[in-house]
This record gives C-alpha cells, structure tokens and sequence, in this order.
C-alpha cells in the first residue's frame, strides 16, 4: 500500500519533471525537420482506420508507400482521378518528400493531359480543356509542394519542366529553372533558364540569356548548344564583333543540353 | 553437531553477475521460444514485398525497400517489447518461478533489471542483426540506382562535376549513417515501451492484462500530441475527460520522440545533437519507469 | 550455544486482502515458532491452516502484516537472510525451456556459485535427487514427481544452513518418498536445519525432533515430538533384565492403589496422526459445528 502511495507520486513527479524535456527535445527534432508534422485532420478523414493507426505508430513513410504504390497501379490502369487522388494522400502522409510532389506532379501535367490529349473517346473541344486542365493540376501540386520545400530545386526545376514544355510560357519557365540553380541544383539549370529566355519576345530576356550563356561559356562548358544561343544572341543584340566568341570553337558532337528529371 | 556448517561464506557474485544470470535465461527462453524465427519470416515477407511491387523510379524502389524494412524493425522491436516482457514477468508469478528465485538471495531490483536488460537485450541483437540485412540491401540497390544514373548521365554527355552532384543526389536517400541513427532511435523506442511494460507487469497479474494494458499505453503514448491538442484547444472548462488526459499526458511517454525514421528515409540527416536529445530522453523515461517499476515490484504480494 | 535460533517467528499475522472489495482475509494469526539450530522441525495442518502462508513470510515472499520473522538473526525482509537457506515451494515450477542442468546452473549462479565447483555441485545434486538420465530434458516435459525432485536440487544446489520444504514428498513416488525422508535423516546427522511440512505423518513422526500443529491460521500445539506423543496421565517406565518376578510384584503393587492400572506393556506412544486428528479437527470442529473428515 505504502509502495502504491509512492509508485504513483513517483509517476506523477517524475511525469512532471519530463514535459520541459519532452518539449525541447520535440522543438529540437522539429526544427532539425527529423519529426513529421502531425496527422492532420484532412488527413484523418481519408485515410482508413488500419492506416491511421499505422501513421501514429510510426509507420508513416510504410503507409505513404503503400498509397504511392495504389496510385502508380491506378496510373497504370489509368484512372487518372483516383491517381490524383491517391497522390495527394501520399503527398499529405508525406510533405517533405519532394519525390512525391515530383512525380504527382509530373502524372498529372504529362502522363494524364497526353492521355487525354490522345483519347480518341472524348470530343475534340473537350479534349483540349482536359489537356489544360491536367497541366494546371500538376502546376497546382508543384506550387503546394513548394510551400512544404520552398528551397527544393528539383520542385522548381518540375515547375519550369511543365512550363518550358507544356505550357509554352517562358518566362515564367525561366523563373522556376532560376530559382532551382539558386536553390543548389546542377548548373545546368542555368542554361535551360537561358534557353527559355531566348525565346521570350523581348529584348530584356535576351540581355539576360545572353549573360548567363556567356557565364557558362567562359566556365569552360562550351557545348554546341551553347555557342549556337551565343551565336544567335550576338546577332540579336548586335554585340560587337571583338567581344563575340570565336566561331565553330566546338569540337563535340552535339550533345543535348543535359539530363532531364522525368 | 557432528559436522558443523561453514561459517556464513561472504557475499560471493555482486549484482552484476546476478543480473547478466538472470538477463541469460531470459534470452535463452525467449530464444527458445522460437522468437526468433518468427523475426526471419517476418523479414523475408517484408523483403519480397519491398521487392516485389510496381515502381516507377529506382529512386521509389529504394524508399520503399526503405519503408519495408523499417517497418519491420519498428513492428519487431515493439512486439518483442510489449510481449517478451508480458510473457516473462506475469508468468513467473503464475508459474510460481519466482518463488524459487527470490527465495535466494538474490535483491528484487536485480531480477526487474535482469529480466529488463534480457529482453533488451535481445531487442538489440535483432535489430543489428535487421540493421545489417537492411544496409545490404540497400547498399545493393543503392548501387544499382548509382550505375544505372551515370551510365544515363554519360550517355547524354553531362559534365563530370554536374554527374558527380547527380550522383550525392541519390547518395543523400541511399545507404547513410542516418539509417543507423533511425535503428538506434528505434531501440530507444522499444528500450522505453519494454520499461514501461515492465512497470505495468509489476503490479498487474496476469499475461493479458500486461499485454493489453501496454498496448494501449503504446496508442496513447504514441497520440500524446493528441492529448495535448484536446487538452490545450477547446474550451478552458475542467471536466474530467480534461483531468484524465491531463494524467495520461503526464505519466506517459512521448513515443512520437523516436519517429524520426520516416524523414531519415526521406534523405534527413541526423546530428549527433539530435541524437543525443533522443538519446537522453529515453534514458530519463527508462530510469523514471523502471524506478517506478521497482517500487511498485519490491513490496509486491507473490 | 548462544547461536541465534535458525528462524525465529514472534507473533505472525498475515492477512490477504482480495477481490475489488478487499475485503480481508486471515491466513496467519499471532504465530510464534522457533527452530534452533541442527533441529527438524515440522509444521503440520489441515490444507488452508496457513503452513505454506508462514514459509513464504520466512522466506520474505510477503510481508507479515505484524509480527517479525527472523532466518539466523537476520530480518527476513533483507535479502542477506536468505544466503544461507534453501527453499522448496509447494508444486515448484521452473523455466520450461532450460533443461534439468541449466536450471540447476541458473540457480547456482543466482546463489553465486560459479565455474567448476558450480559444474560438480550440479553433478552432485543430479544424482542425489535421480535426475542423472533426466538433466538434459526440458523441464517442461518433466512429471510432478521430476520437478519436485529438481525443486529439492536447486534448494540444496549450493549448501545451505537452512532448508524449509513445503511438502516435498507431493507427488513422489513411493521410493522417492522414502529417499526424502533419508535425505531429511541425513541433514540431520550433519547439523543442518530443516523445517519441513508434509501430510505424510508417519514419515513427519519419523524424522522430526519438534512438531507445530496449525490449524485456522494459529498455532495450535507446539513442542518437542517426543513430548508431544506422549500420553500425559500415562507413565512409562522402561526396566532393563525384569524378571518375571519382579514384573509380576508391580503388577500386584499397581493392583494395590485403587485407580491406577496398568494398560499395557510396551511402548505407550500414541501416533503423531492421531495426535493430529485431535487437535485440528476438534478445533475446526468447535468452529464451524459441521463434522469434519480429516
Ligand atoms: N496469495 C493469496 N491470496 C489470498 N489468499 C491466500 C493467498 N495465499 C494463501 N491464501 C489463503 O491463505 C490460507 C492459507 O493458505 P496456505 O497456502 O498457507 O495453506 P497451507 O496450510 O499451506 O495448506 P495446504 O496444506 O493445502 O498446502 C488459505 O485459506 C488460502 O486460501
Ligand atoms: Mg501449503
């Protein structure tokens, strides 16, 4: 009895002593990124039982996988809504695994809007909307991701993946691949920055590919794609003759730009 | 008297000799129990389904040989925990074992901790043991991944340093001592949940009442946040779900302190001052609780 | 010899508090026993008088509720009481997944014995108790008969001044029964003390040198065995080279007082059962009004 008394004050005494710890120990955890943000209601409620209980026992990244592998079986059977789906549960298990947000984002802008683009089931005009819709979506998952990984070049360079080459917009494509080389990606973000500034309009963009093909080509990576935008550059600018590089300075066989993500 | 008795022989084998006697034929007998095998089913099943599934990258495959296997060792350790220990301290009462052990001199703080360190023990050497399996096999895919992007790489002429930065890419979600730091977070984890089963078995009776109660504790102790958002959210008014939880959140633990190994798969790095807090958190639960333990077990009724 | 007394119980109360209502139960009331050192003592009692109850308190398995308990001057509540006992429970259990010898090195170790000496008194203890063909047999697959006996081996395993046995002739077989009561003989006759429970009476009255009759939770007679079967308005008076003249003139002496008789010649000792029988069932009895068969 006398035991029980003071098993039971120990517990308590001991219970308070350890909440400052616990709290520290967890704002250290947190901001070292190594805990995940808790469950959070959203996901609470699309995710079933066994594997809400697998999430608060620890096995948070097992059940992400497990969501990731139905959605690529849903990819492969091509039912892109329940892929959507699926990858936004995975993504939501997992935020800060920018491999998710990656690869939603790329089923979405590339595998689901071709699909439809090719469906010869749907009418024409409906045909088009899907295509542009789906690439708005994958836009939609990256920009998400990006509140979770805002520093994760690999998101920034799917974004100005999508918009280089799906929706055709430059600039804002340039952008992205900017801020992806900024962020520690390979360098050669720059120069898919700076192609994408070539075919902008304006003169501006022009002065700034033009720099940053400049830059690269004085780092001693004087691949044919390179000199060709210099080439080209130095017309449209009008860049004196001495300052020019010298022509067909390349010896390699016309390698293409670099490796691409997807 | 004909021949009389020696004299009282000094004090012979210290604490520590007791302790690793009793802490051996835990192991033996849960060794024996087959545990063992169970673990090596477990891990094979774990594996094939890691390998065996549709991916789309390398990259995805390797996460999810990651998320397998560490599932495993999470699952085993906690079972091994949570049941290793029901089964042994409530059985001995049952079974009457302990009669005959604490009939010798033998301190009942040395039993709790012989029977404590037994199933950490092993714990310990499972998780090496799955700690070894899970590097080389992650090893192997990792290089697989490696050889495979540099050749690709190659082919498309990228340049040496832009190849190598691709290469720490994929390094930084391969094989990394992080991976051992999660095994190691993992252990804490288990070495806290078996104090705390430990703690319940010394003032429960039976086998299934440990194993139950435990259990639950885990869920609890593993949902703290929750217990903490329903306490410190809401309404301010007192009732008494408001006073259980507030106890729960007090003798409990916080497991949630030990899951970092979703984001080590995910390319985290660990620092040895996080390892360290985690490190010294499980050191004051499993003191606290084991204390507990024995104060609750020293003046138990056999 | 002013040597402590081998144990020493003044005034043991015990009480179990079960069930949600704890509600109280008295397994033990205000018991005082002393067994001095080189002694056999033996607690008999109905089943439920609280035998197995007071062992344990010895033991320091439960802590008495008033009273002390003292092994070789020691308190039996600190552990050094217990370095120079060996303890036989009722029905002893052991770790079903170690063989008959791994028990008996796991209990040797716990009693600090190590190495080669720890090896030999395995050896030793085996072949006292016939477990020899059974020492590399799981326990679990042992009979009532086998634990028993490997429970008297791990009690003795590593020497001990002291041995209380709760029942150890339970479920042996005639033989080994026998082969208890000769151990029992023999510790004796080296100086060891034994407490020792048993339902078996005749072999009770066999080695024992004091008896304690339990019944109730109490202690209902106590005191040298000898004493104790004697029947006390009986005299006995033992003539060596008695003629029969000289028998036949007491005859007429006794014949002489009016009153006095003589029973029979022989040996006037009643048996330690019937002495038993007496005391507990007449006490149970004069309790619970309802006649008892034991
Ligand atoms: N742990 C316990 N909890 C509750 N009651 C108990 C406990 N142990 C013993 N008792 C009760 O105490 C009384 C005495 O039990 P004890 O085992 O000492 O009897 P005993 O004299 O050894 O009997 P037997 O000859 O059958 O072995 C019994 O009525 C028993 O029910
Ligand atoms: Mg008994």
């Amino acid at each position: 009895m006398r035991g029980k008394k003071l098993a039971v004050l120990l517990l308590l005494g001991f219970g308070l002593l350890k909440l400052p710890m616990e709290r520290a120990v967890s704002a250290r955890l947190n901001q070292a990124e190594l805990l995940s943000p808790f469950a959070s209601l959203e996901l609470r409620e699309n995710l079933d039982q066994t594997a809400f209980a697998a999430v608060l026992g620890g096995l948070r990244s097992l059940v992400a996988s497990v969501t990731y592998m139905r959605a690529y079986i849903a990819f492969e059977d091509g039912f892109w809504a329940e892929v959507d789906r699926l990858y936004a549960l995975t993504t939501r298990l997992q935020p800060r695994n920018v491999a998710y947000w990656d690869e939603a984002a790329w089923q979405m802008a590339f595998n689901a809007a071709s699909h439809y683009l090719h469906d010869k089931g749907t009418r024409e005009y409906t045909r088009g909307a899907l295509y542009q819709q789906y690439i708005d979506r994958g836009i939609e998952i990256l920009r998400e991701g990006l509140r979770y990984n805002p520093d994760s070049p690999r998101l920034w360079g799917a974004l100005g993946d999508i918009y280089a080459r799906r929706k055709r917009e430059p600039l804002p494509a340039a952008e992205a691949y900017l801020k992806a080389e900024a962020d520690g990606g390979p360098a050669y973000y720059q120069r898919l920055a700076a192609y994408q500034l070539l075919q902008a309009p304006d003169r501006e963009s022009w002065v700034k590919a033009y720099e940053l093909l400049r830059a690269t080509y004085d780092a001693g990576k004087k691949f044919p794609s390179v000199i060709d935008g210099l080439h080209e550059l130095e017309r449209r600018l009008k860049i004196p003759p001495d300052q020019r590089i010298p022509e067909k300075a390349s010896e390699k066989k016309a390698p293409s730009v670099g490796p691409m993500a997807p | 008297m004909k021949n009389k008795a020696p004299a009282p022989q000094p004090a012979r084998g210290g604490h520590l000799s007791r302790i690793l006697t009793l802490a051996g034929a835990t192991v033996t007998q849960l060794l024996r129990m087959r545990i063992l095998v169970f673990l090596l089913v477990v891990c094979v099943l774990m594996v094939a389904f890691g390998f065996g599934f549709p991916v789309s990258s390398p990259e995805q495959k390797l996460k999810l040989l990651k998320d397998a296997t560490f599932g495993t060792l999470q699952i085993f350790s906690l079972v091994l925990a949570v049941a290793a220990t029901a089964l042994l301290l409530p059985r001995d009462v049952e079974d009457r074992t302990l009669y005959t052990i604490l009939s010798k001199p033998v301190p009942r703080v040395d039993y709790l901790l012989g029977k404590y360190l037994g199933v950490i023990f092993l714990i310990g050497a499972g998780l090496i043991i799955l700690d070894v399996v899970l590097s080389g096999l992650v090893y192997f895919q990792q290089q697989a991944l490696l050889q495979g992007t540099e050749a690709m790489l190659r082919s498309e002429g990228a340049p040496e340093d832009e190849i190598l930065q691709q290469l720490a890419q994929v390094q930084r979600v391969g094989l990394t001592w992080s991976m051992h730091a999660a095994t190691w977070a993992i252990f804490l984890k288990a070495a806290v949940v078996t104090a705390l089963a430990l703690l319940i078995s010394s003032f429960a009776s039976s086998t299934l009442f440990t194993m139950v109660s435990t259990f639950l504790v885990c869920v609890l102790g593993q949902g703290q946040e929750l217990i903490r958002e329903y306490l410190f959210h809401g309404s301010f008014s007192v009732t008494m779900e408001k006073v259980v939880a507030l106890l729960l959140a007090i003798a409990l633990p916080d497991l949630r302190l030990f899951d970092i190994v979703d984001n080590v798969i995910a390319g985290q790095s660990v620092t040895w001052g996080a390892m360290a807090s985690i490190t010294g958190a499980a050191l004051l639960y499993v003191v606290g609780y084991l204390v507990v333990a024995q104060v609750v077990f020293s003046e138990k009724e056999l | 010899m002013s040597e402590a007394a081998a144990v020493e119980v003044e005034n043991l109360t015990k009480v179990f508090r079960l069930g949600v209502m704890r509600s109280a139960f008295v397994a033990v009331r205000d018991l005082s026993l002393r067994v001095q050192p080189g002694e056999v003592y033996g607690l008999i009692g109905p089943n439920g008088s609280g035998k197995s109850t007071t062992m344990k308190v010895i033991l320091g398995l439960l802590e008495p509720d008033q009273g002390t308990s003292r092994i070789f001057g020691s308190s039996s509540l600190r552990v050094e009481s217990r370095r120079e006992v060996g303890f036989l429970p009722e029905n002893p259990y052991f770790y079903k997944h170690l063989t008959g010898r791994e028990t008996l090195h796991f209990y040797g170790r716990l009693c600090g014995l190590r190495g080669s000496e720890l090896r030999e008194r395995e050896q030793e203890m085996l072949a006292l108790t016939r477990l020899e063909d059974a020492a590399e047999r799981r326990v679990a697959g042992y009979s009532k008969g086998m634990l028993q006996r490997l429970g008297l081996a791990q009690a003795l395993i590593h020497q001990p001044r002291l041995v209380v046995l709760d029942e150890p002739t339970a479920g042996v077989d005639p033989e080994g029964s026998r082969m208890i009561r000769d151990l029992i003989l023999s510790f004796k006759e080296r100086g060891l003390t034994v407490l020792v429970t048993s339902h078996l009476l005749e072999q009770m009255q066999e080695v024992c040198d004091r008896v304690g009759i339990m019944a109730r939770g109490r202690m209902v007679k106590e005191g040298p065995l000898e004493e104790l079967i004697a029947v006390e308005n009986q005299t006995e008076m033992v003539l060596e080279n008695a003629t029969p003249e000289l028998l036949a003139e007491v005859r007429v002496a006794v014949a002489r007082h009016a009153g006095a008789s003589i029973v029979r010649s022989g040996h006037p000792r009643t048996t330690l059962e019937r002495l038993f029988l007496e005391n507990t069932v007449e006490n149970t009895a004069a309790a619970s009004s309802e006649p008892h068969e034991e």
